[in-house]
């Protein structure tokens, strides 16, 4: 087989050793994790914002679909092509240029991995307050594309608090810089309206973020309960409470014997739900809220309330939370993960109704929930070579989404809409809402080839909006 | 009255009701801005009527400026034309409030005083503190994403907004973000509305999250002296864990200011005033270690009673109502730097200051890396534009910005308060033309003239 005149064209521009082509490579690069759809017609690694611009000014006259990548780690097939085209992987843009420790600020490429950020400063007593499950594979281009969010950001606050400035490819090529190292450059916030955008506006080549200090203390709880819905209302208390800890997530019994099974974190295999809550601060506030929360968990039915003794225990702990997607994929052949947001109070009423669609379509849910925020993760098990269950799964997950619109909330809270969820969006935005998201998406992106097939719904939706057809194009 | 006006005003009139345009001259001319009087004042009570209102100045081709009352109207360049004032000051309802969930939507009309008072009933705050403090509105506080020395612990508008509404000049209210606390679903559309001036759209609700109250607080000033021991002061308070809620510089002039007829001054020089939030146990450890960082400085940490802290505090963040009051022509800059260099530039601006003989007071927010500089004396224009100038110029020599919020007319038409707008200002055209493609949202008073 012999390269085709574009890929001899990216040859020219990047060298051959960064550019993969044959069916074999590229087919590597036609999913996420999420979904599988279109193979590319190449994957080219730049360097440099020079061989970003090139690339895409050849995609611009070519008018082919270009595609920024990062470690492919999404949730909803925001880096996979949806045409064909060309996927712009980053990484070899895995440098972090600059540290300003005094201004707790770090420019870096776009290919730098969430946790080696962490890793690079940590001995200065600082880090990266993003911190979603994947972190130690993603990347901070990738994190900036979905505005990507972690267990963390309950108490510290997703990617978009933590950036304060790009450099960015237009499709035309034009590279452009906004925002700056420091707040309150004056004009509009166009980086902030960058951050979340999953690459359909441009292609961010370099961030500046903030960096924030560890710290002094953190105690890390685990509550156990025999009665599932006991946990919801524990979460339910500790808001009312006026207590934030730093990260408050929840797991099913299901899930939990999964991950107990994969990690011997010694998760109690008898339980029906667990919370996994983390306060840090100040040594003498720590303290107390550690106290409080345990006494509001054990108003609430906790049988028992761990305390992690050691910071290898709380590391595991975490290990086992960040990596229990992976675990349930031990036993089941597949699962869909969602995203939506709901009020947190109303958790105990959405677990029940999740109960319900699990029993109503005989399929196994597991539940993990940031739910400190209201941020649902219901895992919905299936065997895809079952066409029975694909059509279930897709009802269930439909009924779930719904559900969570109809409490006033999103249809995804960190995973971004990408191709998942496009057709979804006219549940929480009107057609008004949306024409002005289309025109100010073609102030960036004119000619559509930035990512497209994403965000935005991919025509007018009429009538009754079917979602669980919507989902079929990534089951 | 040209017969024009005349029309416009009843056809306003037929979409508010005619009590609520209001074209005595005298009403119009406190919504003067730059000089310039509206033809009329308009008060819309519901996020329809700003829709209609704007639909029907697109139409007419009406400059509108939205505000409340005022507080922030010096702020941005000269307005090109304006014709009508749309006052948010009645729209001013709760929405949908969870005190359980911390979250509340609320109209723009709403001042930050009557809300936080709102809230507080629940143990809850807004914990920001912006200039012009109670007075200010929400609405205003979001379009100009106004934050003060309390962004420290809690971040600005942009980081506590979950959704908006937005009147557009095509008559439409549209919905952006939502009610929950995390929310990626489409474009981020917000983030452009925040700290845009009234040049966009026009806010008509707003969805917030809400922040316990903290148990205590308790303010304590550290007599620096000098600038140098100042800048170490902040680096090991920044570096400790105490993480205060709050911590500004005060020049010698600015403590003077901030203090007077409230605290003794003992000593003369910089000062530093933090305030510390919490349990008692953290606010008693704060007190101690303080102390420590303190001693080897040879100075030391006062402990300040909560009554005169707040008026402390709030002097020392309403700066503008405090300018005005202190001397009518007093000129307000901003300068957004590099915390590490905020001691270094407060420096500068003092030599130029004194080069011309001008007092100036200086009120730096640390950690956030901004100055606010008043320049008190009355200077002639000339003196005045090229003490600015030198003053920018300072400001960007180490990485940063000065904006110009309040200064006399005259200077306005000499120079972009705003500074320059970098590379990004064809985007940001291009952006203001989705929105408003007449120009008649404030026309020629954001950055760049837009």
């Amino acid at each position: 087989m012999k390269p085709s005149p574009l890929v001899r064209e990216l040859f020219r521009i990047l060298g051959p050793e960064a550019v993969l082509w044959r069916p074999e490579d590229v087919m590597l690069y036609e999913y996420d994790a999420l979904s599988c759809l279109k193979q590319p017609e190449a994957v080219v690694f730049p360097t440099t914002t020079a061989e970003v611009v090139a690339v895409v000014k050849l995609a611009a006259r070519e008018k082919l679909p270009v595609v920024p990548r990062g470690a492919g780690t999404g949730l909803s097939g925001g880096s996979v092509v949806s045409e064909g085209g060309i996927v712009l992987g980053f990484a070899r843009m895995k440098k972090i240029l600059e540290i300003d420790l005094e201004n707790l600020r770090a420019r870096v490429q776009p290919g730098v991995v969430n946790m080696d950020l962490t890793l690079a400063v940590s001995d200065h007593g600082l880090y990266f307050a993003p911190d979603p499950s994947s972190q130690k594979a993603c990347t901070i281009g990738g994190n900036v594309a979905e505005n990507a969010g972690g267990p963390h950001t309950l108490a510290y606050g997703v990617t978009t608090n933590h950036v304060l400035g790009a450099e960015v490819v237009l499709p035309d090529g034009e590279v452009v810089r906004t925002g700056g190292k420091f707040w309150d450059r004056p004009g509009y916030d166009l980086t902030g309206f960058l951050v979340g955008s999953e690459g359909t506006l441009g292609i961010v080549t370099e961030v500046t973020v903030r960096l924030t200090r560890k710290a002094e203390a953190v105690k890390t709880l685990l509550a156990i309960y025999d009665r599932i819905l006991d946990a919801p209302r524990t979460v339910a208390a500790i808001t009312a409470r006026r207590i934030t800890p730093a990260a408050l997530e929840m797991m099913d019994g299901f899930t939990l014997r999964a991950v107990e099974d994969a990690f011997h974190a010694g998760f109690p295999m008898d339980s029906a739900a667990v919370l996994l809550l983390e306060v840090e601060g100040v040594r003498e506030e720590v303290e107390e809220h550690a106290d409080e929360i345990e006494a509001v968990c054990r108003e609430n039915g906790a049988r028992e309330v761990r305390r992690a003794k050691s910071p290898e225990e709380r590391d595991l702990l975490w290990r086992s939370r960040k990596n229990a997607f992976g675990a349930l994929g031990r036993i089941s052949p597949n699962y869909y993960v969602q995203d939506g947001v709901i009020p947190r109070t109303r958790l105990p009423e959405m677990l029940e109704f999740i109960e319900q669609v699990s029993s109503k379509y005989a399929l196994r849910i597991g539940n993990i929930f940031h739910a400190g925020d209201g941020n649902l993760h219901p895992l919905l098990m299936f065997d895809a070579r079952d066409p029975s269950q694909v059509e279930r799964v897709k009802k269930a997950a439909a009924d779930i989404m719904a559900k969570c619109v109809e409490m006033g909330g999103s249809i995804t809270g960190e995973h971004g809409v990408g191709i998942e969820k496009r057709d979804l969006m006219p549940l929480i935005f009107s057609p008004d809402d949306l024409e002005l998201m289309r025109k100010l998406k073609a102030v960036f992106n004119p000619s559509g080839t930035l990512n497209p097939g994403k965000v935005l719904p991919a025509g007018k939706v009429c009538g009754e909006l079917r979602i669980e057809a919507s989902l079929g194009g990534i089951l | 009255m040209s017969p024009a006006t005349e029309i416009a005003q009843a056809e306003l009139a037929a979409i508010v009701g005619a009590a609520r345009v209001v074209a005595d001259p005298a009403a119009c001319a406190a919504f003067a801005v730059d000089g310039q009087a509206p033809q009329c004042v308009v008060y819309p009570t519901a996020p329809g009527e700003v829709a209609a209102v704007l639909r029907y100045a697109s139409a007419r081709d009406l400059a509108v400026i939205p505000c409340r009352n005022a507080t922030k109207l010096g702020v941005g360049n000269a307005p090109r034309r304006y014709d009508v004032a749309l006052s948010l000051k009645d729209l001013n309802r709760v929405w949908h409030y969870e005190p359980a969930d911390l979250t509340i939507t609320v109209e723009p009309g709403m001042k930050l005083g009557d809300f936080q008072h709102f809230v507080a009933r629940d143990g809850l705050w807004l914990p920001l503190d912006p200039p012009g403090g109670a007075r200010a509105t929400l609405g205003g506080i979001v379009a100009t994403n106004a934050a003060g020395p309390l962004r420290l612990l809690f971040g600005a508008p942009r980081d506590i907004v979950l959704g908006m509404k937005i009147a557009t000049v095509e008559g439409k209210v549209v919905k952006t973000g939502g009610r929950v606390v995390k929310n990626v679903a489409g474009y981020d559309v917000g983030k452009l509305l925040i700290g845009s001036y009234g040049t966009l759209g026009v806010i008509v609700e707003i969805s917030l999250k809400l922040f316990p109250l903290p148990a205590e607080r308790a303010t304590v000033v550290i007599a620096a002296g000098t600038l140098g021991v100042a800048r170490d002061l902040r680096q090991s308070i920044l570096q400790s864990p105490l993480s205060p809620a709050r911590m500004v510089l005060l020049d010698s002039r600015a403590a003077q200011q901030a203090t007077a007829s409230v605290a003794e001054r003992t000593s003369m020089g910089p000062e530093i005033w933090l305030e510390v939030a919490g349990s008692a146990r953290l606010i008693e450890r704060c007190r101690r270690e303080l102390g420590e960082l303190t001693g080897p400085a040879g100075t030391n940490a006062q402990g300040v009673d909560a009554a005169s802290a707040e008026k402390v505090w709030a002097r020392a963040t309403d700066l503008h109502a405090w300018a005005a009051e202190e001397a009518p022509s007093a000129v307000m800059l901003k300068a957004t730097l590099p915390d590490s260099t905020l001691e270094e530039f407060v420096s500068r601006a003092e030599q130029e200051a004194e080069a011309e003989r001008a007092e100036i007071a200086a009120f730096a927010q640390l950690g956030v890396g901004i100055v606010h500089l008043c320049i008190l004396s009355e200077l002639r224009v000339p003196t005045l534009l090229g003490l600015i100038q030198r003053l920018r110029a300072a400001a960007e020599a180490l990485g940063g910005v000065l904006i110009v919020e309040r200064c006399p007319p005259a200077i306005k038409k000499q120079i972009d308060v705003w500074g320059g707008a970098g590379d990004s200002l064809e985007l940001m055209k291009k952006v203001k033309a989705v929105w408003d493609p007449k120009g008649i949202l404030s026309p020629g008073r954001y950055v760049g003239r837009l």
